[in-house]
């Protein structure tokens, strides 16, 4: 028994069409499985500024992003209790930091590690926290932001999402970001590849400086 | 038309904003109990359709392979991280998986199943399980967290119920294939 027909195999055609379609739509071109690199995506195509908010760091200074003009600055967001992701990817950062020509630390780019926990990390705690990872508080800073609306605006920017827990933890993406001269995000990139990282600044403070 | 009725309760029900956002909290339950159930309501919903529109199905889903294949496809898409993020974040999205999975999933699966024979069941159970078991070992196995809105914990709970999902499957299958219900009649 023959059970095929013609209008079987158009509708086979049509599902097969919608499928592509749905799952090439649904993942931006086969590029984004995760909502997490469709973010990474969007940030690197929409390049939003560094909004305006003013950072209390280790040594009790107050500032805004405007302190590190003309630089480009290298950022990632912590909070201090945190026991998993946190302290790798501040090592990680550590190991970026190593790797960049001192010729360009502090005059070219600076580090700075934001703290989304300005509750818990008061000035002092993140000037403990700070030796842990060899940062000196000048080139690489660590700062929280006091104002929690302020805070939230930045998140919202950069598209970091922190959901708190019952025991005192935060669920949070991580990544590397890069804010340029300008205050303006132009890269995100894997936390967990330093190297390839650090490689990606070099190239653009060298080309900075040849202009 | 008793069908319908549950089915359509069914899907008022999962769509009440409390309910939703309750099974939607965790991870597993999410995935494993609120998308399926999407899907039973639909499937309940077909028979409507089939008595209204038995021409419909006859000729556009004659050997059951358009419908079958909607329904992987459909189901396959749900079963992607990032589309579970954007159910929770996105209302549009929230929005299509409770049309797409009755009616792009649970129709076409009542309606193709039956047109199946047993060799494409076969092979649709077949290809669950290879999916069941990637997804499984993908969420088990991630070193990072997949999606936003949900911690590592409940990402590896969701990779085990894969696992244990797909291994019903097998049971399944080696039943299907080593057992002959007509010895036992």
């Amino acid at each position: 028994m023959i059970k095929k027909n013609w209008q079987t195999t158009l509708a086979s055609i049509i599902v097969i069409i919608f499928g592509f379609s749905l799952f090439f739509f649904g993942t931006d071109g086969f590029t984004a499985y995760t909502a997490e690199k469709a973010r990474v995506n969007k940030l690197m195509q929409d390049q939003p500024k560094f909004p305006n908010v003013t950072f209390e760091d280790s040594k009790g200074r107050e500032y805004s992003i405007s302190e590190f003009e003309n630089k480009y600055v290298f950022i990632t967001f912590l909070y201090t209790s945190c026991t998993t992701v946190c302290p790798q990817l501040e090592m990680n950062m550590s190991q970026v930091y190593k790797n960049i020509p001192k010729k360009y630390m502090g005059k070219d780019i600076a580090f700075l590690s934001i703290s989304f926990d300005p509750d818990r990390d008061t000035p002092a705690t993140l000037e403990k926290y700070r030796t842990y990872f060899h940062s000196d508080g000048e080139t690489w800073r660590m700062a929280r932001i006091p104002n929690q609306k302020e805070l939230d605006s930045l998140l919202k920017a950069f598209g970091v999402i922190v959901i708190p827990d019952k025991n005192g933890t935060f669920a949070h993406n991580s990544a590397f970001y890069l804010v340029d001269n300008k205050g303006t995000l132009v890269d995100v990139l894997d936390y967990k590849k330093p190297d390839e990282a650090a490689k990606t600044i070099i190239n653009i403070l060298n080309k900075e400086e040849g202009e | 038309m008793t069908q319908l009725l549950v089915g359509l309760i069914m899907i008022i029900f999962l769509a009440l904003p409390p309910v939703a956002k309750i099974m939607e909290s965790v991870m597993i339950i999410h995935m494993h109990m609120q998308m399926p159930m999407l899907i039973i309501a639909g499937f309940l919903i077909a028979k409507v359709f089939q008595e209204r529109f038995p021409g419909f199905f006859d000729k556009w889903n004659r050997n059951g392979l358009p419908g079958i294949m909607l329904f992987i496809i459909i189901v396959s898409f749900w079963t992607l991280p990032r589309t579970m993020d954007e159910a929770l974040n996105e209302q549009s999205m929230e929005v299509f998986k409770f049309i797409s999975l009755p009616l792009l999933a649970g129709i076409p699966l009542r309606d193709s199943w039956k047109r199946l024979e047993k060799l494409g069941r076969n092979i649709v159970v077949i290809l669950f399980t290879i999916l069941f078991f990637a997804m499984g070992w993908l969420y088990v196995d991630a070193p990072v967290q997949l999606c936003n809105n949900y911690l590592v914990i409940d990402q590896i709970i969701l990779g085990w119920g894969f696992l244990t999902t797909a291994i019903c499957f097998v049971i399944y299958l080696g039943y299907v294939f080593f057992v002959d219900p007509s010895k036992y009649e």
